[in-house]
């Protein structure tokens, strides 16, 4: 229940590691509701969430361990630059190291060198998703929870973003991302859920279906009828 | 966590230019006001020395007097002011009573703009009329003076409202609050910490800013290390006191405007309203008799004494026999009538002055038993008595004026009623007034506001783990 509305209905999601599970929806369909879920940003009224095996309202400080997460507008502080906003976030998570392995993360996450010691006030979005992929490699990252990353971004920076995703697949991270594009699901997804007023309506695996047979399915799952021209 | 809190708050703070500007307006309050504190200082002491100065001059002209009239000379001077009569002596040379400024008095102006810090007794002046009041400007009373102790006790307060009113609802307001509290660290352990950095950083800078003013203005700070360091130390559970209410609206309210809009109307309830309200409510329950009333009454019974002076001499010279004895002339004039009635107006008007000062007293002591109710009177106490300026240093030099001028009286009285001339030789005896400061514990406030403060931060710690991670996050 959020502001008392039931904003998850019998949701039953299951993501394992090297997965990459995009959850599609129209606004307010309950997919940041679920991310918020797994963060322990809100309570459950029923039902549990786990993370690792652990239940997450009852080891909250734990399982945020394990996981890393990136809003749709990634905020870091803009007075410190790309190096030291990792240094912040990974020390304050219990990691410690050393410039050149900072420097070595923001390089993986595909940062340019040059920007690594600029503040982070000159930053573009894409670029803080970046900052934001170096803080879950840092951190060593079991679960990455994306809220919308790609919205906003251009193609290029979209590219790029999935490409990033991947690199973590390989590394048998268990991604949940929640976003509107269709598109960017289909590429990076291992699973595709479709959700509306709180339940998953659909679940498909991403290699099984078609980006036309995803999106008819999304749009008939909304509703959706096409307007006559 | 911490120590990356601490590497990283300093950074933030140093590339801020707010906090810039904060520091730097801080350096400027502290220099303008020590030096303003410092300036008046010197005007009191530069009156003293002037009085003092003036004193040796009529003293030089009376020794010059007394020497022509011992060699029988002629002296071109008023007969009652010729220093060969002991009441010309009393009346005319009077000795200044100062209170001498202490090596912190410009900290804090405390009473000193109401209270005069010299007068000079005479023979025939009274106790009660001896004008302690101080010739100040009204609008300089209405504003109060822009010394340390103001900026400490009001200003300091909103630099630290600004400092740190928004440490959390300025992440929440950016969004890199979701980003932090999807780390494993407990939101309230951060914000506290962040605060006591904070904390940590003002205190340093204060530390510093002090010793620098101090220094430029050619005052030794560590030449009497305890006094500068207790004055530090009060400074420094102030402000923790303030942290502390920062803590707690940062925890309990909401968005940057709202905590804004608390934490300056704590600012007004504990700086200026409580302090108001006790003083109102102290004159309300202790009125103060009325002083024209009182110099009413002392002129009706100098008028009622007047007309009996011949039976109250007889009266007072029926109890001071050494005095009838010892005279061989037995001449009586209008200052043996005058002296002899004042004794009696003093007893007179003797339970008059005891209410005065007890309604006076009582208004103390009420205040006195509600004043752990605003910090900014703890610390105004402190200072002014740090100073040497607080009420009770004042009270404490007019009872020694008052003393002085008994004796300065007493010494006189044999000569008047001995019809002995005051000569050269009788000089050196002359009673001189010396001001012996009142030792007073400057430091008896900081234990209490630094339980005060630990208690606030501690009820704001509980009172927080009780609020959950997630109403802190959602709540906007």
């Amino acid at each position: 229940m959020y502001g008392g509305q039931k904003a998850l209905d019998h949701l039953n999601l299951n993501v394992k590691e090297g997965d990459i599970y995009c959850l599609l929806g129209a606004n307010g369909a309950g997919k940041t509701t679920t991310i918020n879920l797994l963060l322990g940003f809100i309570e459950p009224t029923s039902g549990t969430a786990f993370i690792n095996q652990l239940n997450v309202q009852e080891n909250l400080k734990h399982t945020k361990k394990f996981l890393a997460y990136i809003p749709e507008n990634l905020m870091l502080y803009p007075s410190l630059t790309a190096v030291e906003n990792l240094d912040y976030f990974s020390g304050i998570a219990g990691k410690t190291f050393s410039t050149p392995e900072l420097k070595g993360f923001l390089e993986e996450a595909g940062l340019q060198s040059e920007a690594f010691s600029k503040r982070i006030s000159t930053f573009s979005k894409g670029m803080r998703q970046k900052v934001g992929i170096a803080i879950a490699l840092a951190k060593e990252a079991k679960v990455l929870l994306l809220d919308e990353p790609t919205s906003g971004l251009d193609p290029k920076a979209s590219n790029e973003f999935g490409r990033l995703l991947r690199k973590l697949k390989d590394k048998k991270v268990a991604t949940l991302m929640a976003t509107h594009d269709l598109f960017r699901a289909k590429e990076v997804a291992t699973h595709i859920g479709i959700m509306k007023d709180g339940q998953l309506k659909q679940q498909f695996v991403a290699g099984d279906i078609s980006l036309s047979e995803l999106e008819s399915a999304y749009l008939n799952t909304m509703d959706y009828k096409e307007v006559a021209p | 966590m911490l120590s990356y809190n601490f590497k990283y708050e300093l950074t933030l703070l140093l590339r801020s230019r707010w906090i810039q500007l904060l520091s730097l307006i801080l350096v400027l309050l502290f220099g303008f006001s020590t030096y303003n504190g410092l300036k008046k200082v010197e005007t009191r002491q530069d009156s003293i020395i002037k009085a003092k100065d003036e004193v040796k001059e009529s003293d030089a002209m009376m020794l010059k007097l007394l020497d022509s009239v011992e060699r029988g000379m002629e002296v071109s001077a008023s007969s009652w002011t010729i220093p060969s009569s002991p009441m010309a002596v009393g009346n005319y040379h009077p000795r200044v009573a100062a209170m001498e400024q202490q090596p912190m008095s410009f900290i804090a102006t405390g009473q000193a703009d109401l209270f005069t810090h010299y007068v000079k007794p005479t023979v025939s002046g009274d106790d009660a009329s001896l004008n302690f009041t101080e010739m100040t400007s009204p609008v300089q009373l209405l504003f109060g003076s822009f010394d340390l102790a103001f900026v400490i006790i009001y200003l300091l307060p909103l630099l630290i409202v600004a400092f740190s009113y928004n440490v959390l609802s300025s992440e929440k307001e950016s969004g890199s609050l979701r980003l932090l509290a999807s780390q494993p660290i407990g939101l309230q352990h951060w914000v506290l910490q962040k605060l006591v950095l904070r904390f940590f950083w003002l205190s340093l800078l204060v530390l510093v800013s002090l010793t620098l003013v101090f220094l430029v203005l050619g005052l030794d700070p560590f030449g009497e290390p305890t006094t500068f360091f207790g004055l530090v130390g009060l400074i420094l559970v102030y402000m923790l006191f303030w942290f502390a209410l920062s803590f707690l609206v940062n925890i309990w309210v909401g968005s940057s405007a709202k905590n804004a809009v608390a934490l300056l109307g704590l600012w007004v309830l504990f700086v200026l309203l409580v302090p108001s309200i006790l003083n109102q409510l102290g004159n309300s329950l202790y009125p103060m008799p009325s002083r024209n009333l009182m110099i009413n009454e002392m002129r009706t019974m100098k008028a009622e004494v007047t007309e009996k002076q011949n039976e109250i001499l007889d009266n007072f010279l029926r109890d001071h026999p050494e005095y009838a004895l010892n005279d061989t002339t037995q001449s009586r004039g209008f200052y043996h009538r005058y002296m002899a009635s004042q004794n009696l107006v003093k007893e007179k008007m003797a339970p008059i002055l005891d209410s005065y000062e007890g309604q006076l007293q009582n208004q103390q002591n009420w205040i006195g038993k509600f004043k752990w109710l605003s910090p900014a009177i703890l610390v105004q106490e402190s200072l002014n008595r740090m100073a040497g300026t607080s009420k009770e240093n004042y009270e404490n030099y007019r009872k020694q004026v008052v003393a002085f001028a008994g004796e300065w009286r007493q010494h006189f009285m044999p000569f008047l009623y001995n019809n002995k001339d005051f000569s050269q030789l009788d000089y050196p005896n002359i009673p001189e007034f010396n001001y012996e400061p009142k030792a007073q514990n400057s430091w008896v406030s900081i234990p209490p506001l630094l339980l005060i403060a630990l208690g606030l931060f501690g009820l704001g710690f509980l009172g927080s783990t009780m609020r959950r991670t997630h109403s802190i996050i959602m709540d906007s």
